[in-house]
């Protein structure tokens, strides 16, 4: 698994934020039963999916993400009890502004995976990893991140070339 | 192309209702203040006015020109206006919507108002001067999608019915012309726009809707939102703002008019309203509700997109 | 120094600029709205419209870096932004009610503290003023002592004529300099007539005697009058060629990040609110009180100078019809 990893040109870098009740506790019986999935994703725990705000999701994009995964409880699984309803209400409509925007939709994956799914938790994250892998890194917020407004720009070719590196 | 006159002749009768009206509540003590529109310095153009006196009313008008939302005198950030009594206010259709919304989140109460409802046929363009007629072109896109000419439930409106000949509708081509686009297309033309921003949160302070004491984005510790007025920090800007208005929006269209950019902010909350009537069934601003669609849920909503 | 240059001749000019790896800025139109922007190409430059934003963003960015940091274990390293590194900028088409609000900062930015960022940017930036043939009844210029023909701040001004083409008045190294470096490009006046000049129609404010009222009238209930409508956006001073308030703020992660300068208004209620959670101007009517006071007062105090040009675009952005003119012409009749 580590070899064939190591065989690939890009390493996507995925966010997941998860759930503590439901998504955290899949993960980790994932891991205590050695189950083996890409080392792209790095976990984020919040208390619910309620919790997590669309900021969030912007946020990690801004910060390099170039894929963003959010999972929670199933539909009436939630430990406070409508948490995952309103989530899934926000989210079905913050990745139409975001698809409006010009964001690929690809590369931002909901699920639910419950306590007892560590199987279903490694199919998610391995295909939201390789699916990005092969949509290349995602460079709308990396690049927009470099751009100044015209009047504060400098001539610095170091900045330049760090820019077309993206 | 010629442009088509849109007839505003019934604004003269219009004006002279409100001010009759403002008159007679404001001489029995019916409203202790009313907010309202008068003629400013420059040709054709209109400000919003607050009357305390009934010998003030007659400098109250309606005009192609009375573009503002005076809805957002009244939320509770920017109310300074006096509070004692009932405050009566002139709203035109789309601005009686912003007042159903805030109504149902609690931000006003119907008892405390007195509603002078104003037929309207449209207002102008941002982009006109006001001393411009009022044709097809000159037209503010939101009129060519009104379904709001008459206003309902208010206190008073004048008789008059005003003649609205059927426009395109702007935004929904607009949308459609960028909903047709690839999704790198549709990156490249907001880039563009929200390029454009200063950050002057004139489509905050103007929007009846935005009426947090403190705005996420005004915040540092978390900061959510980069402050600087550079591309990224204006593309964050602008998602957040609109997500924060969704389902809320009715469209007055602020946001837009006072861009001093022209960006075209109404697009992303026309785009929204769009989505949550698809998904569910909610239109802003017809009903005083409770609960928004993004505060309640149903155990059968869409979950196609989860997997 | 005074030449005749045809339009051609001016267009070429430009493009020899912009091929030397000049900067030049000029208004051009960006998504459908006039601002003053870095040209690709002379053809972009639009002469006929005002741009939306002044010209102060030449010299007093929208926002800038002025360091960055960068932090590892307990090492923090901080590099300081270069002023050598800004480039050199030959700003054009500005007019006269912009490149009039320049001398009036550098009063500001050269005073007590010498601002390093703003005064490097000014001496290599080159304005090259145009004379407005066209105006609207947002603009009162004349109004506050200037005219649609001020050369003030200017190094060159071009006066058009009938018939296309400009005659150019140097006044300074600079302009000279600009003429001097394409001599070919230039030729010598002819008797050809200017277009006619705008012609704001506001007549002449008496500055003094607004500027006693104001003397003594911090508190006065006028202000609530003038103010209730104001909503509390920035557009009036981020427009304004000569509000130059600014925020330093730092931005980043843990690990890196920036500290910027960007630009500010007193028309925010952030703007005096104290860490404590005071806020002395916690009103409107306070805080618009202040956009007059600094204007109309404070700078007169200070610097014996106006801190507005006329150009209107205040007036004309205003989300709610605010009307300095209006507002100050009512003053000088109290």
């Amino acid at each position: 698994m580590h070899l064939a990893q190591q065989q690939h040109t890009f390493e996507p870098k995925i966010f997941a934020f998860v759930c503590t009740w439901c998504t955290y506790a899949g993960a980790d019986l994932a891991g205590t039963s050695r189950m083996q999935y890409p080392s792209n994703v790095r976990v984020l725990k919040f208390p619910c999916t309620g919790r997590i705000d669309p900021v969030f999701i912007l946020k990690a994009f801004q910060q390099g993400a170039d894929g963003v995964l959010v999972s929670g409880c199933h539909p009436g699984d939630c430990h406070y009890i409508a948490g995952n309803f309103h989530a899934r209400r926000r989210f079905a409509v913050f990745r139409k502004l975001l698809e409006f925007v010009g964001v690929d939709l690809n590369r931002l994956q909901f699920s639910w995976v419950s306590a007892a799914e560590g199987g279903k938790w490694v199919e998610v994250v391995t295909d939201l990893t390789e699916k990005v892998r092969n949509m290349g890194p995602m460079t709308e917020f990396k690049e927009l991140a470099m751009e100044e407004q015209w009047s504060g720009a400098i001539n610095t070719p170091e900045l330049k070339e760090a820019y077309n590196a993206i | 192309m010629t442009s088509t006159l849109i007839e505003t002749s019934i604004y003269a009768a219009i004006s002279e209702s409100i001010q009759a009206e403002a008159k007679r509540i404001l001489s029995d003590g019916q409203v202790s203040t009313i907010v309202g529109y008068a003629a400013a310095r420059r040709k054709g153009s209109a400000q919003p006015i607050v009357i305390t006196d009934a010998s003030d009313a007659q400098k109250l008008i309606f005009t192609p020109a009375c573009v503002n939302n005076l809805a957002v005198y009244l939320t509770k950030a920017k109310k300074d206006i006096p509070k004692k009594g009932k405050i009566g206010i002139v709203v035109k259709g789309c601005d009686m919507k912003a007042l159903t919304g805030l109504m149902g989140e609690s931000q006003l109460k119907r008892e405390e108002l007195y509603l002078i409802g104003v037929p309207c046929a449209g207002v102008l363009a941002s982009t006109f001067a006001p001393s411009q007629e009022l044709t097809d072109e000159s037209l503010a896109p939101k009129c060519t999608e009104c379904d709001a000419h008459l206003p309902t439930g208010c206190d008073f409106v004048p008789t008059e019915t005003p003649l609205t000949p059927e426009l395109e509708k702007k935004y929904a081509v607009e949308i459609a012309r960028l909903e047709a686009l690839t999704p790198a297309e549709r990156w490249a033309y907001w880039k563009e726009q929200f390029a454009k921003c200063i950050k002057c949160y004139a489509c905050r302070q103007v929007c009846p809707f935005c009426f947090c004491e403190q705005c996420l984005c005004d915040r540092n510790k978390p900061q959510m939102v980069e402050t600087t007025p550079r591309p990224a920090g204006n593309t964050a800007w602008h998602i957040v703002r609109a997500m924060h208005l969704a389902g809320r929006c009715a469209g007055c269209a602020e946001c837009e008019r006072v861009c001093p950019m022209d960006i075209p902010l109404n697009l992303l909350n026309r785009k929204m309203a769009k989505e949550l009537k698809e998904l569910y069934d909610h239109e802003a601003g017809f009903e005083v509700t409770e609960k928004g669609p993004l505060t309640m849920f149903n155990e059968k909503d869409d979950q196609s997109f989860i997997k | 120094m005074q030449k005749y240059i045809s339009r051609q001749n001016f267009t070429k000019l430009l493009d020899q600029l912009i091929a030397t790896g000049t900067r030049v800025v000029a208004p051009r139109m960006n998504a459908g709205t006039p601002l003053y922007e870095p040209l690709a190409s002379s053809a972009e430059m639009v002469m006929d419209q005002l741009p939306r934003r002044s010209a102060k963003e030449a010299y007093f960015p929208v926002c800038e870096d002025i360091m960055t940091y960068e932090k590892e274990g307990q090492k923090v390293s901080i590099t300081d932004i270069d002023p050598a590194r800004f480039p050199e900028t030959v700003l054009v088409g500005v007019r006269p009610c912009d490149a009039c609000a320049i001398p009036v900062l550098d009063a500001v930015f050269s005073w007590d503290y010498k601002d390093e960022f703003f005064l490097e940017r000014r001496r290599k930036t080159t304005i090259v003023g145009l004379a407005c043939t066209t105006s609207d009844d947002a603009c009162f210029c004349t109004a506050v002592g200037l005219s649609p023909a001020d050369t003030k701040g200017s190094d060159l001004f071009l006066t058009p004529l009938e018939g296309g083409g400009y005659v150019c008045e140097t006044f300074s190294d600079k302009g000279e300099a600009l003429i001097n470096d394409h001599t070919s490009l230039f030729n010598e006046p002819n008797n050809a007539t200017p277009l006619p000049l705008a012609q704001p129609y506001t007549e002449k404010f008496d500055l003094k005697k607004v500027k006693v009222w104001l003397d003594e009238h911090f508190e006065d209930s006028s202000w609530d009058e003038i103010a209730l409508r104001c909503v509390g956006c920035g557009a009036c001073a981020f427009v304004c060629p000569a509000c130059h308030c600014f925020d330093i703020v730092d931005e980043g992660t843990e690990k890196a990040g920036k500290r910027r300068k960007n630009w500010d208004a007193c028309g925010f209620w952030k703007f005096t609110h104290h860490a404590s959670g005071h806020n002395p101007r916690d009103q409107q009517p306070k805080r618009y009180r202040n956009r007059i006071m600094h204007k109309f007062k404070y700078y007169d105090d200070k610097f014996g100078q106006t801190l507005c040009t006329g150009c209107g675009r205040c007036i004309r952005v205003c989300p709610v019809g605010i009307d300095i003119a209006q507002i100050v012409e009512e003053i000088s009749k109290k």
